[in-house]
């Protein structure tokens, strides 16, 4: 396994080294695959895009530029895939909850409960606040390499970022509210005793 | 200090680049405030979410992609020829160990094999635009091949993953169609039975898949696979299947639940 960094092997892929571009997608297909697949709550289209990703860079290979960080360069690659995928079919646009996957069990019952109510509050966003929240929490792009993908100014980030994160929690707020009032409703069903019965 | 003020400092708060000072105050902050601190609890049980991964496909996928595109390349008279010579020496080791990648990895020879001979009995080298017209030609066929030789496969996880593979596409290739309609009928596993009948209802269009599907209600011995064929007639409101499921109803063996199915669609399509 290399240690390469990503930028050396996307150079060598440029200059015909095309065997390096599976170190690449070693290394990418998982987070580019949550990118889309949170996003879009569809598998199939993720994995979909996750291929015409990797098409497209070797069709561009040629304008990869030395010092261009691979990490923004790819998901401005995404991002435009994505973009292009929908304009062809908007049809597809609706996120699709149904598909999301089963939240693997964890520790607690409590905390399997908190990923589910936040997976659908997350699902809730508009699309570009759940996008600019993946960005910088799951793909770990910096604010200022996301204000480049994004085409807009480093402040402009920090607010869209505070914005969505509002919305999420408000979202999941409620999501919670009402789950521990049906919680409470259940529970009182079962222990109290029906009412005049005497 | 106001909530204003802080959501200006809350972005860098998350991700660790305030000074020591602004921190603080941060800090200070959420101590009071139940809202802030709600968002920064958010934010930080965002990292609960799962890791999704993607199917093993995903890797055959991309390997035949990339053998097509570097074949493609090595085609091309002005292109960088290290592509072909470097090639033959890329690392499948990892990969090649399962069934799956051998079965893609020699799809994608095959692909190959077929292009370069393909190209050598043509009477002139292609220009770079065609070239890259025929790359694209070549990995839909590549992709065909994939699933072909997957449908073939010992494991049924295995072909369940070659049907599923085939209903990203609006347009099936006949060869693949017909591949698809020989599983239905005769593949061991009921599950991959179910999921081909899924795959070529998609394409009811296409007269075989209709008559496959009546021929294949009488063949079918498992009462899951017949209840799924008489729901996909009714669903086609497929009239001329009447005197088939009349003929199902008869048969002797019938699992009576089954034959009930059949009665309740006969009544549908009258």
């Amino acid at each position: 396994m290399t240690l390469a960094p990503d930028e050396d092997l996307m150079l060598q892929v440029r200059d015909g080294a095309g065997e390096m571009l599976g170190v690449l997608f070693d290394r990418y297909q998982t987070p580019l695959f949550n990118f889309y697949s949170k996003l879009t709550g569809n598998r199939t289209l993720s994995e979909d895009l996750v291929q015409e990703v990797f098409l497209r860079i070797l069709k561009y290979r040629q304008s990869y530029r030395p010092g261009t960080p691979f990490r923004a360069w790819i998901y401005q690659i995404a991002r435009n895939a994505r973009i292009d995928h929908f304009r062809k079919f908007p049809a597809e646009r609706a996120f699709e909850p149904e598909m999301l996957p089963a939240v693997i069990p964890s520790d607690s019952a409590q905390e399997q409960q908190e990923t589910e109510l936040l997976h659908r509050a997350l699902s809730q966003l508009p699309e570009d606040k759940r996008e600019i929240l993946l960005l910088c929490r799951f793909q770990e792009l910096k604010y200022e390499e996301i204000a480049e993908l994004l085409g807009c100014e480093l402040n402009t980030v920090r607010t869209r970022i505070h914005r969505a994160l509002k919305e999420l929690r408000k979202s999941f707020h409620q999501l919670s509210q009402n789950t521990l009032l049906k919680q409470a409703n259940a529970a009182a069903a079962e222990n109290l005793p029906p009412r005049g019965g005497r | 200090m106001k909530c204003e003020q802080i959501s200006e400092l809350l972005p860098d708060y998350l991700q660790g680049s305030l000074s020591p000072d602004q921190h603080r105050t941060v800090e200070a902050h959420l101590q009071q405030c139940a809202d802030c601190s709600e968002e920064v609890a958010v934010w930080r049980k965002l990292s609960l979410l799962p890791i999704e991964q993607p199917s093993p496909m995903s890797r055959v996928r991309f390997e035949a992609m990339l053998q097509a595109y570097l074949a493609g390349s090595s085609n091309n008279p002005g292109d960088n020829s290290a592509w072909r010579k470097r090639a033959s020496s890329w690392n499948f080791f990892h990969w090649l160990r399962s069934p799956l990648g051998a079965a893609a990895w020699s799809a994608a020879l095959l692909a190959i094999g077929v292009y370069a001979g393909s190209h050598l009995a043509g009477p002139k080298p292609p220009s770079p635009s065609s070239d890259l017209a025929k790359v694209e030609a070549e990995l839909a066929s590549t992709k065909q091949l994939v699933v072909l030789s997957m449908l073939q496969q010992q494991s049924a996880s295995a072909r369940l993953e070659g049907v599923n593979f085939t209903t990203r596409d609006e347009q099936l290739n006949p060869q693949v169609l017909s591949a698809l309609l020989h599983t239905l009928r005769y593949d061991p596993s009921v599950d991959v039975r179910l999921a081909a009948l899924d795959a070529v209802s998609r394409h009811s269009a296409q007269p075989q898949v209709r008559s496959s599907v009546v021929n294949a209600l009488q063949e079918q011995q498992s009462p899951l696979v017949q209840v799924a064929l008489i729901d996909q007639l009714v669903e086609w409101h497929d009239r001329e299947a009447k005197p088939h499921l009349e003929k199902l109803r008869q048969s002797q063996d019938l699992n009576p639940a089954v034959r009930q199915h059949a009665d309740w669609a006969i009544s549908k399509l009258n």
